[in-house]
């Protein structure tokens, strides 16, 4: 071995020469090092895509944690009956019997006690759901005041200051005189109405009745109604829609009644469903955010959610989940402002943090407070605020950003409201606030496979049969060209494929479609028969066809062939199909026709494929050791056969490695799919529908998703997936070719 | 017949027929992208169709397809055609489909013209006369053809001044009111809310509104001269004022031979490439699409090449040739197979949000919330696509490395030379074509990338190229446009999909053709390397 740099022999050298060489001995090592510091740099770099995109899916699948942020006790005479918070958890109020006080959430400080206007001496004794907007105070004299705090964020001097400002509403007479026990409050678009329980088994609807005729000024009209409840329990919790067309109340036998108020002076009772296991007496009910699903929680600790589906018999409600249980009687919901989340507290104060969706109760806390009876969900869902009856207040933060994630939303059938049973859907973004997340990445990694599935089907035959013929019969001036051509294919930008197959594929092909079907008969056969023809043609100008350079008369006869699979096809549409496939294919099979759909893709992705297993079949094909074929063929196997057993099967493990580059090549295309498809979340077989892959799916969507939410990393895990999928399957394949190549090597 | 299929022809032609039909569609779609892309610009005859029972439509026949649906037993399948009408603004679509049973005749008059003009698409029509304000200066088609050849120059011209006072100068001012603002906000930001600094600052501002205003005056002045218009009569015989300063081109083309309708399709050709896009992307050019395209390829390539090369020779020439060193290639390999979108996210990720966000609170805090590196820019979709492309000039330089003779290396280490000047003056200069052909395939290749570009930097229309005069120049923080994406862009989110289509296919051949050439070039560089090393190697 040479020792670099080092001195010649006989060299005499020169102070000035050594003093050089040194130099340029650590030049070198400084060389060797930076080129080992910056190859190591970048290799680990082009590594570390792995782990950004992993570091972006990891948030999604840690637990959520909550701690107490203040304990303090608040200065009060009297239990609080219902408690809320605004936004930057500062200001805290507190409904009391005789008031709404104003409370200092770090120290419990009361900076106003507010008796409402036109309390009297009466005593307030309920409160409706709080948490949007108005909300209705019961009174001992059965009247109800819609109450609103508002919270008033101005900026001074560059600091935040906040004020609470209580807006009471004309009082409501709800029950003449008795005194309310429970009682539900809405701003329907009709006007406000209140649901009161009024006796054992009795409702009270009151309200405004605001009509606007076209012309002239509105009417208000009071409106009252009762309605005798047939339960066998005495009711005990009430809670009504934000819309105002249904009421739902609990009653000590278990049972939760809905009652439809289309006309509120008529409530009709609908149906009774047993929600509290074995009578357990309804301790609390609650609606999530969009009052789409109800909350029920019984004496026994348990917890339930029920889909509000007014089209179900009896009630109009399905159960959807049950949920861990309290240790006690379950007292008070509070749903989350955000999402589906609901808080459920307990007697003895134990608290659960819920997700409807998931079904899961994510986190169970003790406050400690016993009798604790109000509890509020912080506005932006980062913590809670539960009262005790002695004036305990405790207010938690809560780290729950990713609640619907779980491994059965994205890749199980979930149960969403407003669905009849439990499915795979992926719609991330919604019209309404108050919308469900669907985040169930199975219909996308459904159509990554149809799509992926359809080009192979058109792909792999081509490129396979193809790469037989070239590597095996085609004269090698002609494989000089052809090779290069194929280069091109797989150079082509896939927008420029994407935008064709959408474009100018898409409503041609949805003319011809019968003729396309018949090309895989039509071909062969003007092949054959092109064949037969040939050897008619006299031998002297057969032989001046070199072997080898068939393609280039099949060339025509393919394009023969094709042309008249197509006028073959417009004849079988006339005379079999009616004249109009899209109508046979739905009368006859139930599909629809869409024009972006995946024979399109087969088509545009196919042409994407091809090359690639192409070039590597056609490399593993001619790589197979020529005394291999030499010997069959000298043992007088026709060049087929030669081909066919004992070329194939020594390269069927290149040709293996091909496909799978291909599929990895197939599942990550992203623009073939996002043009010339839908891109409709659906998940059928149907060659003649569209699909969404998770690819398209990562580009339309992760442009617009916000930051740090739980849709960017589900679209990171989507990503994640992908790159794990084809750095499996190209691994494989890669190993699968080096153990070939060294095959070949012994052969 | 046993003979036929015993001999095996039937399956080899059967094959050639699998390999024919992949080349039928290479061919094919060069073929078509060809036929659409360069028929574009080729100015058609202008027909005017007469329908029965009167009424006419006048436009450029562009389609001719069966009417689907059920036939009539024995009758044959009705046709229809597609006529582009234009005058989009008068009558409301573009194109209008005709049953050719409707058709009483169809000729081409010669006085039919057609004006291209920056606003609402084509105009067809006859010319009625050309007029300055309210008086008519020129009437009839040749007195008005007349007083048009001599009066459009000018009018272009003054329209064209009034683009570069509203582009330029008034640019220059915004540019500059909006960096003192920012001077002033990052003044703030260090508590610094009066004083000469600001003081200064604040009168700069006020000196550049009063520029802005003249400039606004003298905009006016000049837009106050733009009066000429000129009168059309289209197809159901109502008149159309087209302001001179709203035209193009007008041309007859039923009137001019072939020589003058090279000429127009020169000019429409210049004007497809060199001009600015119109009528959101759908008409005039994609010069800034063709910039955005060029100059992100030249920073990935700037990106892309020392960090390839490092790498190759780091894992062909430095490092210890064993398991790890396999295993490290592999990955290398198999990168180039996962999925471009793969890297989009990574980008968006990476640079993005989280090297982009991190400059943004070192070195503009004054700008933010509205994020300067921290939003996709020209610079972040390079360094991606680099990255994406760092395999291809890994494999072609390692390649490259291992086909240069041993022998070579080890003549010049028993020369006497370190390893760092045998690396440098014999196997890089061996192996630079090599290096050379791994660049161009992933120029290539980044060329023809979008997917990774529509989550980091890429837009439908950017107001200003990533380099312009103001300094610091080169902006590298902006976003930009793409031909790929100009192609998914007009062609699926456009609101006029059909008066959009040919435009794209234009910069379908655009592409297509950059890609190829680059392609071409590699492979042609890349077989005479392996004659050289097979000669070589002797």
């Amino acid at each position: 071995m040479l020792e670099p740099g080092g001195p010649l022999g006989g060299v005499r050298l020169a102070d000035r020469s050594r003093a050089s060489l040194g130099r340029r001995r650590r030049l070198d090592r400084v060389a060797r090092r930076v080129v080992a510091l910056g190859g190591v740099l970048v290799i680990t770099s082009i590594l570390a895509i792995l782990f950004v995109i992993a570091a972006e899916v990891v948030p999604l699948v840690q637990p959520p944690f909550a701690g107490p942020r203040a304990k303090v006790r608040v200065p009060l005479s009297m239990p609080p009956l219902a408690v809320g918070v605004d936004e930057y958890r500062e200001l805290v109020y507190l409904v009391t019997a005789r008031g709404v006080s104003v409370v200092r959430a770090v120290d419990g400080a009361v900076l106003r006690a507010v008796s409402l206007d036109g309390l009297g001496a009466a005593r307030i004794v309920a409160t409706s759901a709080l948490g949007r907007g108005p909300f209705g105070v019961g009174l001992s004299d059965g009247r109800v005041i819609p109450v609103e705090v508002r919270f008033n964020v101005r900026f001074q001097d560059g600091r935040r200051v906040n004020e609470a400002e209580l807006v009471a509403g004309t009082p409501i007479d709800a029950s003449v005189g008795r005194s309310l026990r429970h009682l539900a409050y809405a701003v329907t678009p009709r006007g406000p109405l209140v649901v009161a329980v009024t006796g054992p088994r009795e409702l009270t609807v009151a309200g405004v009745r605001e009509s606007r005729p076209l012309a002239g000024p509105s009417r208000r009209e009071a409106v009252r109604a009762t309605a005798a409840l047939r339960v066998d329990g005495e009711v005990t919790q009430v809670v009504m829609d934000g819309r105002g067309d249904y009421a739902y109340a609990g009653t000590s036998a278990g049972e939760v009644v809905s009652v439809a108020l289309a006309d509120p002076s008529a409530p009709v009772q609908r149906g009774i469903v047993a929600a509290g296991g074995s009578s357990v007496s309804i301790s609390a009910l609650g609606l999530l955010l969009g009052d789409r699903t109800l909350l029920v929680g019984d004496a026994a600790g348990g917890v339930s959610t029920w889909l509000i589906l007014p089209d179900v018999e009896p009630a109009g409600l399905l159960r959807a989940h049950v949920y861990a249980p309290h240790t006690g009687p379950v007292v008070a919901f509070a749903p989350s402002r955000r999402d589906k989340g609901f808080l459920s507290v307990d007697a003895s104060g134990g608290v659960h943090v819920n997700y409807a969706t998931t079904g899961r109760t994510l986190l169970v806390l003790r406050a400690g407070i016993e009798g604790a009876g109000a509890m509020t969900y912080a506005p932006k869902a980062d913590g809670f605020l539960i009262a005790g009856p002695h004036g305990q207040l405790q207010d938690w933060d809560l780290h729950n950003p990713h609640p619907q994630v779980t491994l059965r939303t994205l890749f199980g059938k979930v149960l969403y409201e407003g669905y009849r049973e439990p499915a795979y859907v992926w719609q991330s973004t919604g019209g309404t606030d108050d919308f469900e997340e669907k985040l169930s990445l199975t219909p996308l990694v459904f159509g990554t496979l149809k799509g992926t599935f359809y080009a192979l089907l058109v792909a792999v035959p081509l490129a396979i049969l193809g790469a037989l013929y070239a590597s095996q019969f085609m004269h090698p001036t002609l494989r000089g060209i052809v090779k290069p051509v194929v280069e091109i294919m797989a150079a082509l930008p896939s927008v420029v494929l994407g935008f064709l197959a959408g474009l100018w594929l898409a409503p041609m092909l949805a003319r011809v479609v019968p003729g396309v079907f018949l090309m895989p008969v039509f071909i062969p056969l003007c092949v054959l028969a092109a064949l037969l023809l040939w050897r008619w043609v006299p031998a002297r100008v057969r032989r001046r066809l070199r072997p080898g350079t068939e393609v280039a008369l099949l060339l025509p006869v393919v394009c023969l062939g094709g042309w008249l699979a197509l006028r073959a096809g417009s004849a079988v549409e006339a005379a079999l199909l009616g004249g109009d496939y899209h109508a046979w294919l739905l009368r006859t099979l139930g599909i629809t026709y869409d024009q972006r759909n995946s024979l399109v893709v087969g088509f545009a992705m196919g042409f994407a494929v091809i090359p690639i297993i192409f070039t590597i079949s056609e490399d593993a094909l001619s790589s197979v050791p020529p005394s291999l074929a030499a010997g069959s063929l000298a043992l007088g196997a026709t060049r087929w056969q030669t081909a066919l057993r004992v070329v194939l099967p020594t390269a069927s493990p290149g040709i293996f490695s091909a496909v799978m580059i291909g599929f990895g090549r197939a599942v990550g295309e992203t623009m073939i799919v996002l043009m010339a498809t839908g891109n409709t979340p659906v998940m059928d077989w149907s060659i003649f529908n569209g699909f969404r892959a998770l690819s398209a799916n990562v580009a339309v969507e992760l442009p617009e998703a916000p930051v740090g939410q739980t849709l960017y990393r589900v679209l990171f895990l989507a990503a994640l997936l992908l790159f794990a999928l084809t750095f499996v399957v190209n691994t494989a394949a890669e190993i699968v070719r080096l153990r070939l190549r060294r095959r070949y090597q012994t052969l | 017949m046993k003979g036929f299929w015993r001999s095996g022809d039937p399956f080899v032609w059967l094959t050639g027929a699998a390999l024919a039909f992949a080349l039928l569609m290479v061919f094919g779609l060069v073929g078509l992208v060809l036929v659409h892309g360069l028929g574009f610009f080729w100015p058609r005859d202008v027909a005017r169709v007469t329908l029965v029972g009167g009424g006419a439509v006048v436009g450029e026949i562009v389609e001719r397809e069966p009417i689907p649906g059920p036939l009539s037993p024995g009758a044959p399948r009705p046709f229809r055609v597609k006529v582009k009408q234009g005058n989009r603004d008068v009558v409301g679509a573009d194109f209008v489909w005709i049953d050719e049973s409707r058709i009483a005749s169809v000729d081409r008059p010669a006085g039919l013209v057609v004006v291209e003009r920056r606003e609402w698409g084509n105009a067809y029509g006859t010319i009625r006369d050309v007029r300055e304000g309210a008086r008519v200066v020129a009437a009839g088609e040749e007195a008005a053809l007349a007083a048009l050849a001599g009066r459009l120059p000018a009018a272009l011209a003054l329209a064209r001044e009034i683009r570069r006072i509203e582009r330029d100068e008034v640019g220059r001012i915004n540019y500059e009111q909006e960096r003192i603002r920012l001077r002033l906000r990052r003044l703030e930001l260090r508590g610094m809310r009066e004083g000469p600094q600001v003081e200064a600052l604040r009168a700069e501002l006020a000196g550049l509104q009063s520029r802005y205003d003249a400039r606004v005056r003298e905009l006016d002045a000049l837009k106050a001269r733009q009066t000429g218009t000129l009168t059309l009569v289209i197809a159901d015989g109502r008149t159309m004022a087209i302001p001179l300063a709203q035209i193009v081109r007008v041309s007859r083309p039923n009137a001019v031979g072939l020589a003058g309708r090279a000429g127009l399709y020169a000019a429409r050709v210049w004007e497809f490439v060199a001009g600015d896009p119109r009528e959101a992307n759908t008409e005039g050019g994609v010069f800034p699409a063709i910039f955005g395209t060029v100059m992100m390829v030249m920073l990935m390539s700037l990106a892309v090449t020392p960090f390839g090369v490092l790498a190759a020779f780091y894992l062909r020439e430095y490092a210890h040739q064993g398991p790890l060193v396999s295993t490290v290639r592999i990955a290398v390999n198999n990168l180039a197979g996962v999925p471009s979108i793969v890297f989009g996210v990574f980008g968006l990720g990476f640079f993005v949000y989280f090297v982009g966000g991190a400059i943004d609170r070192a070195f503009f805090p004054e700008a933010l919330p509205t994020p300067t590196f921290g939003t996709g820019g020209i610079l972040w979709a390079s360094l991606t696509l680099a990255l994406l492309t760092v395999p291809v000039v890994i494999v072609a330089t390692e390649e490259g490395l291992a086909a240069i003779p041993r022998s070579l290396r080890e003549g010049s280490l028993a020369l006497g030379a370190t390893r760092l000047e045998t690396t440098i003056r014999v196997v890089l200069p061996a192996v630079l074509p090599s290096i050379l052909t791994g660049l161009i395939l992933a120029m290539a290749r980044a060329a023809g990338e979008v997917a990774p570009l529509m989550l980091t930097g890429v837009v439908k229309l950017a107001p200003a190229l990533p380099v312009d005069g103001f300094p610091p120049y080169v902006h590298l923080e902006r976003k930009f446009m793409h031909l790929g994406f100009h192609i998914y862009d007009v062609g699926f989110q456009s609101p006029n999909v059909d008066a959009a289509r040919p435009m794209v296919f234009a910069t379908t051949l655009l592409l297509l053709g950059i890609v190829l050439v680059l392609n071409l070039v590699a492979i042609a560089l890349r077989n005479r390397l392996r004659r050289k090393y097979a000669a070589s190697a002797v």
